[in-house]
């Protein structure tokens, strides 16, 4: 995120010119949550600090960002650079898990993505800042279980895909039709989702608290994905209350 | 003719193998040793635990020494030192002399396994300040006092709450002139980082390293657990200087990896001292005439098949004295010093007809 302009007030930057001042108890409690959770023993091991993973890490060809100092950052316990991380680092992480080539079986990706979730639980503003641009995503998919749709094709969203774009989208329902598969006619979902495996998919969001997390860095989307979800669920049965 | 006894130097754990050895194939030792204990440089410095294995070294040494004492192949000298020799291979006439009296002995061949000494951090140079001050600590230092069972700031008392380990201090070091690795270092400084975090469990413990060479099982042993199991902190990039500030001491240094520079307080630092050739090793070579490298270790030849021969046709040297070793290396070494010793008397004796 450094080539981003810099930072606003409140919001941490890693070139140490705007920091948030932040309790070491309060960075601690994170730290402590993050290594509490029960995958994180099998993601991290020892650290050799050798560098192979940021050599087989995309996101570092093009951020500076730098698995292996996470890795080494939470081995050796630093809890004033794991919270510089957790605000700003993760966030460049494609999660391809290339890194899992480690030799010592660690996993920074792996780190990476329970740093992420507690991010993401405790409602830092950075999580919410990093997760803006997502929010459509995120409602298509826990809306409709089905990610980006042939409806969302449109020449100013997507402007890389060329001109020929805007000419699809005008008859998009003609052109989906074309194609053989059935369940793929559609326009507002990338495929037909049925009743009963939205209903799950509904129930699991709730369940596992992804709904929690949802709520913690975006309210509004929030508030819209609980009128579409509980409208559908009452009408399949479920009493489902999202308080 | 009867076989000539071989005479072997050195009562640490090399010569201590080394003469049972003799033994055990049906020859005669001769073991001479400077102190009035066996038990070498273990004894002498009070190893608390060998390293990799935390098998207690005073009960280690006392096996060893047991082994040689009851066996009658084995005659053990204490307090005594050989001073001069003359002959030759099968055939030598050496002087071991003690405080009262000089004895001539007839034997067919020499093992030399006098050893190292630790490092002197404040010979050289003032870097670290050793003998400035007091929690200002060497390995050998660190390892009296976990034999002790008690880890304390020698400056007050108390247990520290931050203790580094600073590596390499006397080994590759062009300044110094010891451009060699010391080999057990790093080792012994993993395996007393885990006997730290055990004893103060509360206390943070940093490696500062060049490398760190935990060769073979010496990795799953001591270096991932001490790492894994009892967080000790490996940081690449060495100290340059210690200074003194509000009752701690402050190391500075750069933190290589992460690149940037480091200042960090610290209640103990460890300076993790590499091996140099003892006095006796010195001598012995001088005695002898086997030539030394230059770093005053007595030289093999033949490179690395054969690692126990020296210069002079019928004299051997194992363990420290031909460069850094630990115990399991010494001990291997021993063993192959006694053989091809047991093979010149043997030759010499069937010669004589």
């Amino acid at each position: 995120m450094s080539a981003q302009p810099p930072a606003t007030p409140g919001r941490l930057d890693l070139s140490g010119r705007q920091y948030a001042h932040v309790d070491y108890d309060e960075k601690e409690r994170l730290f402590e949550e993050v290594k509490g959770d029960l995958r994180f023993d099998e993601y991290l091991y020892g650290c050799y600090e050798c560098g192979i993973c940021v050599a087989s890490c995309p996101s570092a060809r093009f951020y500076d960002f730098s698995p292996r100092k996470i890795a080494q950052t939470m081995a050796r316990e630093d809890v004033d650079l794991f919270y510089v991380f957790l605000n700003d680092s993760v966030w460049d992480c494609s999660q391809c898990f290339s890194c899992d080539v480690c030799p010592r079986k660690n996993s920074p990706g792996g780190v990476i993505t329970v740093m992420r979730e507690v991010a993401v639980k405790n409602g830092l503003a950075s999580a919410a800042e990093a997760l803006e641009g997502y929010g459509r995503v995120v409602y298509k998919i826990m809306s409709t279980g089905t990610q980006v749709s042939p409806d969302m094709l449109s020449a100013n969203a997507f402007p890389d895909w060329g001109p020929h774009v805007e000419e699809i989208a005008k008859n998009l329902d003609v052109w989906r039709r074309a194609l053989p598969p059935e369940t793929m006619h559609t326009t507002e979902t990338s495929w037909q989702v049925d009743d009963k495996t939205i209903i799950e998919l509904y129930l699991i969001w709730h369940m596992t608290g992804v709904m929690d997390m949802i709520k913690e860095v975006d309210e509004g989307l929030f508030m819209i994905l609980q009128d579409v979800m509980e409208e559908k669920l009452e009408d399949a049965g479920y009493d489902v209350s999202f308080d | 003719m009867s076989e000539r006894p071989v005479l072997v130097i050195g009562g640490g754990p090399a010569g201590m193998e080394a003469a049972k050895g003799i033994a055990e194939i049906g020859y005669k030792a001769v073991l001479v040793e400077k102190r009035n204990v066996l038990g070498g440089t273990p004894e002498l410095a009070n190893y608390a635990a060998l390293t990799p294995d935390f098998r207690d070294a005073g009960e280690a040494m006392a096996e060893m020494a047991a082994a040689v004492d009851g066996d009658p192949n084995v005659e053990v000298v204490l307090g005594s030192t050989v001073t001069a020799s003359a002959g030759s291979a099968g055939d030598f006439k050496v002087t071991v002399k003690n405080s009262r009296e000089a004895r001539e002995l007839d034997v067919g061949a020499v093992v030399i396994a006098t050893g190292f000494q630790h490092f002197d951090p404040g010979r050289e140079t003032q870097q670290y300040g050793y003998y400035e001050y007091d929690d200002v600590l060497t390995l050998v230092d660190l390892e009296k006092m976990l034999k002790a069972g008690k880890v304390v700031r020698p400056s007050n008392g108390e247990p520290p709450k931050r203790l580094c380990f600073i590596q390499c201090v006397g080994s590759r070091d062009r300044q110094i002139g010891n451009e060699y690795c010391s080999k057990v270092c790093c080792g012994v400084a993993a395996k007393q980082s885990i006997e730290v975090r055990k004893l103060v469990s509360d206390c943070k413990v940093f490696i500062f390293y060049i490398d760190m060479r935990m060769y073979g099982y010496w990795e799953p042993e001591i270096y991932w657990p001490s790492q894994e199991e009892y967080k000790v902190n490996y940081v690449k990039g060495i100290a340059t200087d210690i200074r003194q500030k509000n009752g701690r001491l402050l190391v500075r240094g750069e933190d290589t990896t992460m690149g940037r520079p480091m200042e960090v307080p610290m209640d103990m630092v460890v300076l993790s001292v590499g091996m140099e050739p003892s006095a006796g090793t010195r001598e012995m070579a001088k005695v002898f005439g086997a030539k030394q490298n230059k770093y005053n270790f007595i030289e093999t030849i033949d490179g690395a098949l054969n690692t126990v021969s020296t210069t002079v046709p019928g004299v051997f040297a194992c363990g420290a004295a031909v460069g850094p070793a630990d115990i399991e290396d010494s001990i291997s070494s021993a063993a192959a010093a006694a053989m091809k010793a047991c093979a010149v008397v043997r030759k010499a004796s069937m010669a004589a007809g």
